[in-house]
């Protein structure tokens, strides 16, 4: 009878198969203890591991909803939203609004259930709810993943203070900072920087040290029936509408005239009262007005 | 006392060894130490077979028979792959009740359960790729199981209706193996049932198919309802009908015995329970060593496998909203994916498969050959092997290599960086990706060498697409490595070229990546990093 070429396989002895048994145990056992010996090293480092992971997806859904208010690096928008970046944020915030619980959890409601209150809040837009328990789009894993995001600012945050890296310290007006410069809680007054020049429409526009226009209106876009802001009207298309809007007003008096008095005219189907009314304090008229040459130049520098 | 006139005849020591021998008997059901040590040596058994009253009194014995022909005890003519198939079984069960204890079947907890069960359940991770790999490896054992069966022409008179519980086991094994794919609520999961039940959809008439997916589903799409469905169907009511049709098959089995070699019997004739006396070969001991031996060193190769080589995928938690590219059925499914690519619906999806499984069932019966010699089988071994052959190549077909390629940078991307998974990028990790801005044209070198690498497949990827796409043309990329967060790298894939208009085209996809993370989820060496201490700074 012809054996097939496998028939190595079949081994007949029966303490060959008895050794291989107690060969394979023994391997078994090993391989066993090893994994037991690594088991606390493995789980820190899948902990370790998840955590980025959520971090990762978080970062993700900042650059998707919250650069445009709260900065790209998290420093805030001056008038718009606050910084998170920052060592305010960090050591200060929970104890000037008395909350008790965790960051993680201040930092997660807020998200999911936004802050509704406009009570002396110095920023102009509220921010929303974004949990779906709430009408926002978010599961509470995404909640949780930006909210891992936000915290992991925190090792930066804590260093800041130093000229390198300076703290966008930011006490809120809704709850007076009880954050005291001799305690060393809070970072000595210092004498406001003088501007050196007239700053460039970017910089008011959109920059660190700006007005946080680009918190509510976007450039990119036109404001049409079918793409509207959602709070500020949109400005791809301003040097066209600006002149049409206000019977009598040119475009660049009618541009003028909202930044210094918002409230003077509306658009319609937004609210008033949400864009500041300090902008003629804060910006010289050589500022305001290359700010308004600038939102109508159609081939504007970004 | 009735010990005593025992103890003063016998002496104290004999007594001991005695009633040792006596519990010794009763743990074995019937076999005394010294009928062991004579098993152990080779001795051949007394007359009447003393070896023989395990099999009536142990109630786990009694299935088994108590001789079988020396013919087919030899490895290589069942390769043990019903046993192994139902030994994967009981290891699938005890896994698998080891993991519900820390599972619950609803979306908002499921997935994080997953993570807790990686990263907080000493020796979790090991019990869940051990599920992984049973089941995994139980769908090939017995599918090789059935090949074999088919290759020595066994499913011959009078062994049909074993053939038929066989074909049902396969079946249950396939679908227990693919409810338990959307149990981990991650993104592979989600979209690989999605595209299965979407297949019930197209049973004819609409009314049916409708039906049939929305009792699957629970619901329009899977949520809440289809993963309890799924949940309850893995964990209860396709165990229990592998179960049933288990002890029928193997009832089978032993009644009409292991069909004998072809060679050794006449054509037409089976006499697979007619054992001549020499030929025997008892359960005990030698078949029993032989099985038992055979199931260790199996159990040692997949705690092996698993301790090093496999890693159960997770993928991120499953959104409704978003379908990750390139989303594949289970690889034993290929075959259906690629049958789906090249036809309709209902014919691809349903009707070709409902026929296969009709024609499959009906072998025996199509079969009137009653020889089991391979080379009277010519016609049957051909077609098997043809079969076969376009089996693999539909699996292949229902890759993603075959009719779905995107655009030429959403695949050069996903090459390198996919949505989900690994990919060589993060195979690097986060310690081997130097902060800047890296443009293929001035062809960059930075002092790491395996970034390097990364770039130059960049390029490569990019020059290929261009060779091979006509509209793109003058393509380059640009890849930024930015630092967003402490510990947290920025990732920007820019793409551009020029599109038949002439037109300056772009494309890009930004990801981030944590130091922290590791990406194991795809198979090959595990990484083991983490039992170095971390490098001082």
């Amino acid at each position: 009878m012809k054996r097939p070429w496998y028939s190595f396989l079949y081994v007949r002895s029966p303490l060959v198969k008895i050794g291989l048994g107690i060969v394979a145990v023994m391997v078994s056992i090993a391989v066993l203890l090893f994994l037991g010996v690594i088991e606390d090293r493995r789980m820190a480092a899948q902990t370790a591991n998840w955590d980025g992971r959520a971090i990762e997806k978080g970062a993700e859904i900042y650059a998707n909803n919250c650069y445009t208010c709260h900065g790209p690096d998290g420093k805030g928008l001056p008038g718009v939203a606050p910084a998170l970046h920052s060592k305010y944020f960090f050591t200060q915030r929970l104890k000037d609004v008395g909350w008790t619980g965790s960051l993680h959890d201040y930092v997660a409601s807020t998200v999911a259930a936004g802050r509704p209150s406009k009570v002396k809040s110095q920023w102009a837009q509220m921010m929303p709810t974004w949990s779906q328990r709430f009408g926002g789009p978010l599961r509470d894993d995404q909640v949780n993943n930006v909210t891992a995001f936000v915290l992991n600012w925190e090792a930066d945050a804590l260093t800041q203070g130093t000229p390198d890296n300076p703290d966008p310290w930011q006490p809120f007006q809704d709850a007076p900072s009880k954050a005291m410069a001799e305690d060393g809680s809070a970072p000595v007054a210092e004498a406001p920087v003088e501007p050196t020049g007239p700053r460039s429409p970017q910089e008011l526009f959109a920059g660190a040290n700006g007005m946080g226009c680009s918190g509510c209106h976007n450039l990119d876009l036109p404001q049409t029936a079918d793409s509207r802001g959602p709070v500020g009207p949109n400005m791809a298309n301003l040097y066209e509408t600006a002149g049409t809007r206000v019977p009598g007003e040119d475009a660049a008096t009618y541009i003028h005239n909202s930044i210094v008095a918002p409230n003077a005219y509306i658009s319609e189907g937004y609210m008033a009262g949400i864009m500041p009314q300090n902008f003629a304090e804060r910006m010289t008229e050589e500022e305001i007005n290359g700010l308004v040459q600038w939102l109508l130049d159609p081939n504007r520098q970004r | 006392m009735a010990v005593q006139p025992e103890l003063e005849k016998k002496g104290f020591a004999q007594t001991v060894l005695d009633a040792a021998d006596d519990i010794f008997t009763r743990i074995t059901a019937g076999i005394p130490a010294g009928e062991v040590r004579r098993m152990l040596r080779g001795e051949a058994p007394g007359r009447p077979n003393p070896r023989l009253k395990p099999h009536s009194e142990a109630f786990l014995l009694h299935i088994k028979p108590t001789y079988y022909h020396e013919s087919v005890t030899r490895f290589t003519h069942t390769f043990r792959l019903g046993l192994l198939s139902t030994y994967l079984f009981f290891v699938e069960t005890i896994t698998g009740l080891i993991l519900m204890i820390w599972y619950a079947p609803t979306p908002e907890r499921a997935y994080t359960d997953m993570i807790r069960l990686l990263s907080n359940v000493p020796f979790g991770q090991l019990m869940r790729d051990l599920h992984r790999l049973g089941a995994e490896l139980m769908v090939l054992i017995v599918t090789a199981h059935m090949v074999r069966t088919y290759l020595t022409g066994s499913y011959k008179a009078p062994r049909q209706f074993t053939w038929f519980t066989g074909v049902i086991l396969l079946v249950v094994t396939l679908f227990l193996s693919f409810s338990g794919y959307l149990l981990p609520w991650d993104q592979l999961a989600f979209w690989a049932v999605t595209i299965g039940t979407s297949m019930a959809e197209a049973v004819p008439p609409k009314v049916v198919g409708e039906t049939v997916n929305l009792l699957a589903r629970g619901a329009p799409d899977i949520g809440a309802n289809g993963l309890m469905r799924f949940y309850l169907l893995h964990v209860l009511f396709l165990p229990l009908v592998l179960f049933l049709f288990f002890f029928v098959h193997y009832y089978k089995v032993v009644h009409f015995g292991i069909s004998l070699p072809s060679n050794e019997e006449e054509i037409g004739q089976d006499t697979a329970n007619k054992v001549p006396a020499d030929r025997r070969v008892y359960f005990l001991p030698d078949v029993m060593i032989d099985e038992a031996s055979f199931l260790i060193g199996f159990t040692a190769l997949m705690i092996v496998i698993t301790a090093f080589f496999f890693s159960a995928p997770l993928e991120s938690i499953a959104n409704p909203q978003s379908t990750p590219l390139h989303t594949v059925a289970p690889w034993y499914f290929y075959w259906l994916q690629g049958l789906l690519k090249i036809a309709d619906k209902t014919i691809a999806g349903v009707i070709l498969p409902g026929v296969l499984l009709v024609l499959l069932i009906a072998i025996p019966y199509l079969d009137r050959n009653p020889s089991r010699r391979g080379r009277d089988r010519r016609v049957a071994i051909i077609s098997g092997v043809v079969a076969g052959i376009v089996m693999i190549i539909l699996s292949w077909m229902g890759t993603p290599y075959y009719a779905v390629q995107g655009a030429p940078p959403v695949e050069i991307v996903q090459e390198l960086m996919p949505e989900e998974g690994m990919g060589p990028v993060r195979e690097i990790g986060y310690a081997h990706l130097p902060l800047g801005k890296y443009d293929t044209r001035e062809k960059p070198v930075t002092e790491d060498e395996e970034f390097n690498h990364i770039l130059h497949e960049f390029e490569a990827s990019i020059a290929a697409f261009e060779e091979k796409d006509p509209t793109f043309n003058q393509a380059y990329g640009v890849l930024s490595v930015t630092q967003e967060q402490p510990s947290l790298k920025r990732i920007t894939w820019e793409i551009f070229w020029i599109s038949p208009e002439g037109a300056q085209d772009k494309f890009v996809r930004t990801f981030f990546l944590h130091e922290n993370s590791l990406y194991w989820e795809q198979y090959g060496l595990k990484d083991f990093s983490f039992v170095r201490p971390p490098a001082q700074e």
